[in-house]
């Protein structure tokens, strides 16, 4: 293996990589794309739909519907306008009382009525409370009609029957989540009264009573000072992990997609023998992967330079695990490593252009798996999905990274052993993928079948 | 499928040597063997007395009958990239002074997609000959050459060979191969058929070929007798005799029916013989043995 060789591929690949507008477009766009959802979500979430919300309840238990009227009333008087701009920034809750139908007969054309006047958009739900909300229910009560598998399945409509929302809204319907908490409390205080307690005099009884998340107690090394626990931050439990591994899934998929490309560019353009005829197929493809490492630690390094200018700007630098630096960037090479290498294998395979594009979303397979599984991983970052997934090497660089960078961390030995796995997958990879490459490079028509391709890996 | 089998050549240093054959005969195969970008199966190949063309590929120049050349890239940092990944060193001189010489010069600077197919043929030339090897191999190195330009790498092969270096050259004009190549190896179905200097594959086939000028033309010289093949040129016939016909039989019996104005018994030319060996008639022969 001739080193000036390797550097001078590398160096032309990365010089032709980053001196294009589609790098520098790239640098800017890939944020935006990924943290453009999070930006619109905050937007859009200070402009909601201000059109009031008309409920009609028909309360079968003659008690609840009173506490539902007052709780929309007193949130209206809360939320509806912004106390200093005075203009409205919430939905006006509009409670329509309806009587029940006065007998079994009329029961159905009542339900018949009401969601005829939904459908004309008169109302945007009703609410059924039935009799038997008041009696505490056990859990075998419910077995048959708990909250339904969101298959749409038929139920059969009871007045007696517990509380009941009809809607034809789809998405997160927010009027039925709010309403869990009134009716819930309205339901337990007007079981409290059936009992004989008085519900007026003992104002709160149903008030729930929020948990305040705290961090641990410590103790200065220094000065054996005792230290209170502190109000834990959200952005530190949840934005700050799912930045670092969304950043770094982010670089490895802008660095190593390039390579797919540019292996069939050179392959189907005829380049790729005249660079045989001076260099060997491991040697080209070292210097193509080494120059796809460079231009992925240069977006990283602007990455990194931008970010930490944006957390000192925002004063929220002392919130950066700064101890995940050097992992980010172990993760980083190794992913990039693994990716491009089998990136050029599977360029390699690729007659035309049409053929790399077919086979990138397999190339973005071991980035695209980790970020479905992000929220799962927020979630439980130690449950035995997350930890077995972290551990799988393709997966490692991203899922563990963002398991590091929870507060809790994960087990001192984990790192390591995930580390140990990416070198040892990322040189057989890269061994792999040489042999393949070595192989497919001047073949032309259609590609490899996978057997056929593990056959050359495998046998050279 | 087997695409070069047994086959053995010695190529004498500073020498030009010449690969003729048919499409898919194997010229490009051995090629690419003697490059180490194929492996062969079997046998071995050495290079430069006993090197291995593993350690040998910084000597070796190799254009490929396939060309590519990166498009985006201005003509001068392209081959100062090719030279450098050869060579290891800077070899901006040599790009300046072959772009001069092969009239590229004011183009240095353009990006190699605004070239035409002659010139960016004569960049991928120049990109195999920087920094100078000590052996060349050319697949088709005049293909798609207009006669100005193919001039121009016809004289600088000859120049690199007035230096000491050897060339290996395949190609499918057989004037080229002629008159360049010191020694001529034909490849038929990935087999040696012939190998050696023109006179002495010329005499593995006797003085059996008369080139006439007759009134007439073609009509004048068919139904000869002891005429085994007439090759139509327009102006000149050319005309094989049978096996132990009489040359002054056959120019009796033409100045009987026409007016003659030359007459000349020759050795077979190379396309004759590249004929007799691959051309339709040995196809049917062929055939008909199997």
């Amino acid at each position: 293996m001739r080193t000036h060789k390797i550097l001078t591929i590398a160096k032309r690949d990365y010089l032709a990589t980053v001196r294009t507008k589609a790098f520098v477009f790239g640098l800017v766009v890939a944020p935006v794309l990924f943290g453009g959802g999070s930006i619109a979500m905050s937007f859009l979430k200070g402009k909601p739909d201000l059109a009031d919300r008309q409920v009609a309840i028909v309360d079968h238990t003659g008690v609840v519907a009173e506490a539902l009227v007052s709780a929309a009333k007193e949130k209206n008087e809360r939320d509806l306008f912004d106390k200093k701009t005075h203009l409205q920034i919430a939905p006006r809750y509009v409670f329509e009382v309806i009587a029940p139908a006065a007998n079994p007969a009329g029961y159905q054309d009542q339900l018949l009525a009401l969601s005829d006047r939904v459908r004309s958009k008169q109302l945007g739900a009703f609410l059924e409370i039935g009799k038997d909300a008041l009696r505490p229910s056990k859990p075998s009560d419910d077995a048959d009609d708990s909250e339904d598998s969101g298959l749409g399945t038929s139920k059969k409509a009871n007045p007696d029957k517990g509380v009941s929302y009809y809607t034809n809204a789809g998405g997160i319907d927010e009027t039925r989540m709010w309403l869990n908490g009134p009716i819930s409390d309205g339901v337990r205080l007007a079981r409290l009264a059936q009992l004989g307690i008085d519900i007026k005099s003992n104002q709160g009884l149903a008030a729930g009573v929020p948990i305040q998340g705290l961090s641990l107690v410590e103790r200065d090394e220094k000065t054996g000072e005792v230290h209170e626990a502190r109000k834990r931050s959200e952005l530190v439990g949840f934005f700050v992990p799912f930045a670092v591994a969304m950043i770094l899934a982010m670089i490895v998929m802008v660095g190593s997609a390039p390579m797919l490309q540019s292996v069939t560019q050179d392959k189907s353009q005829r380049i790729v023998e005249t660079l045989l005829g001076a260099a060997t197929p491991f040697e080209l493809m070292t210097g193509k992967v080494m120059g796809s490492v460079g231009v992925s630690v240069t977006s990283s390094l602007l990455y990194v330079i931008a970010g930490t200018i944006a957390v000192n700007a925002l004063g929220v630098a002392g919130l950066l695990p700064l101890t995940i630096i050097p992992w980010f960037y172990v993760y980083l090479l190794t992913d990039v490593i693994m990716l491009c290498a089998f990136a050029a294998a599977l360029g390699a395979c690729c007659s035309t252009p049409q053929d790399a594009q077919n086979l990138a979303i397999v190339l973005l397979m071991p980035c695209l798996i980790p970020m479905f599984m992000l929220v799962t991983v927020l979630r439980q970052p130690n449950g035995m999905l997350p930890t077995v997934m972290s551990l799988v090497p393709p997966f490692t660089p991203i899922l563990m990274l963002l398991r590091q960078a929870m507060p809790n961390g994960v087990p001192a030995w984990q790192p390591w052993v995930g580390l140990v796995d990416v070198l040892a997958f990322a040189a057989f990879t890269v061994w792999a993928a040489s042999r393949i490459f070595r192989v497919a490079i001047l073949m032309q028509g259609k590609p490899p079948k996978l057997a056929e391709a593990l056959r050359w890996a495998m046998k050279g | 499928m087997t695409a070069v089998d047994d086959l053995s050549l010695t190529v004498p240093q500073g020498s030009i040597y010449g690969f003729i054959g048919p499409n898919g005969s194997g010229k490009t195969t051995t090629m690419r063997m003697i490059v180490n970008i194929f492996y062969p199966d079997r046998g071995e190949i050495r290079l430069f007395g006993d090197g291995r063309p593993e350690t040998s590929t910084d000597l070796i120049g190799y254009l490929p009958e396939e060309r590519g050349l990166y498009q985006k890239m201005t003509v001068e940092a392209l081959l100062e990239f090719y030279g450098e990944l050869r060579s290891g060193r800077s070899v901006k001189a040599e790009v300046a002074s072959w772009l001069e010489r092969l009239g590229l010069a004011s183009r240095a600077s353009d990006k190699v997609e605004t070239l035409s197919k002659g010139m960016s043929q004569k960049v991928q030339f120049i990109a195999t000959v920087i920094p100078e090897p000590k052996l060349l191999i050319l697949d088709e190195p005049f293909s798609g050459l207009d006669p100005v330009s193919a001039e121009a790498i016809r004289s600088a092969i000859l120049e690199l060979r007035r230096h000491g270096v050897t060339v290996i050259l395949s190609t499918h004009d057989m004037h080229v191969a002629e008159s360049m190549c010191d020694y001529i190896l034909m490849i038929f179905r990935g087999r040696k058929v012939l190998d050696g200097t023109l006179s002495s594959i010329q005499d593995q086939y006797g003085d059996d070929t008369i080139r006439v000028t007759a009134e007439g033309g073609l009509a004048a010289v068919e139904h000869l007798p002891g005429v085994e093949q007439i090759r139509d040129l327009g102006q000149v016939q050319e005309l094989r005799l049978t096996r132990g016909a009489d040359p002054q039989e056959v120019l009796r019996a033409l100045v009987a029916q026409a007016r003659v104005t030359s007459f000349s018994l020759t050795k077979p030319s190379l396309h004759d013989i590249f004929m007799r060996i691959a051309g339709p008639a040995a196809e049917e022969a062929n055939h008909a043995n199997a």
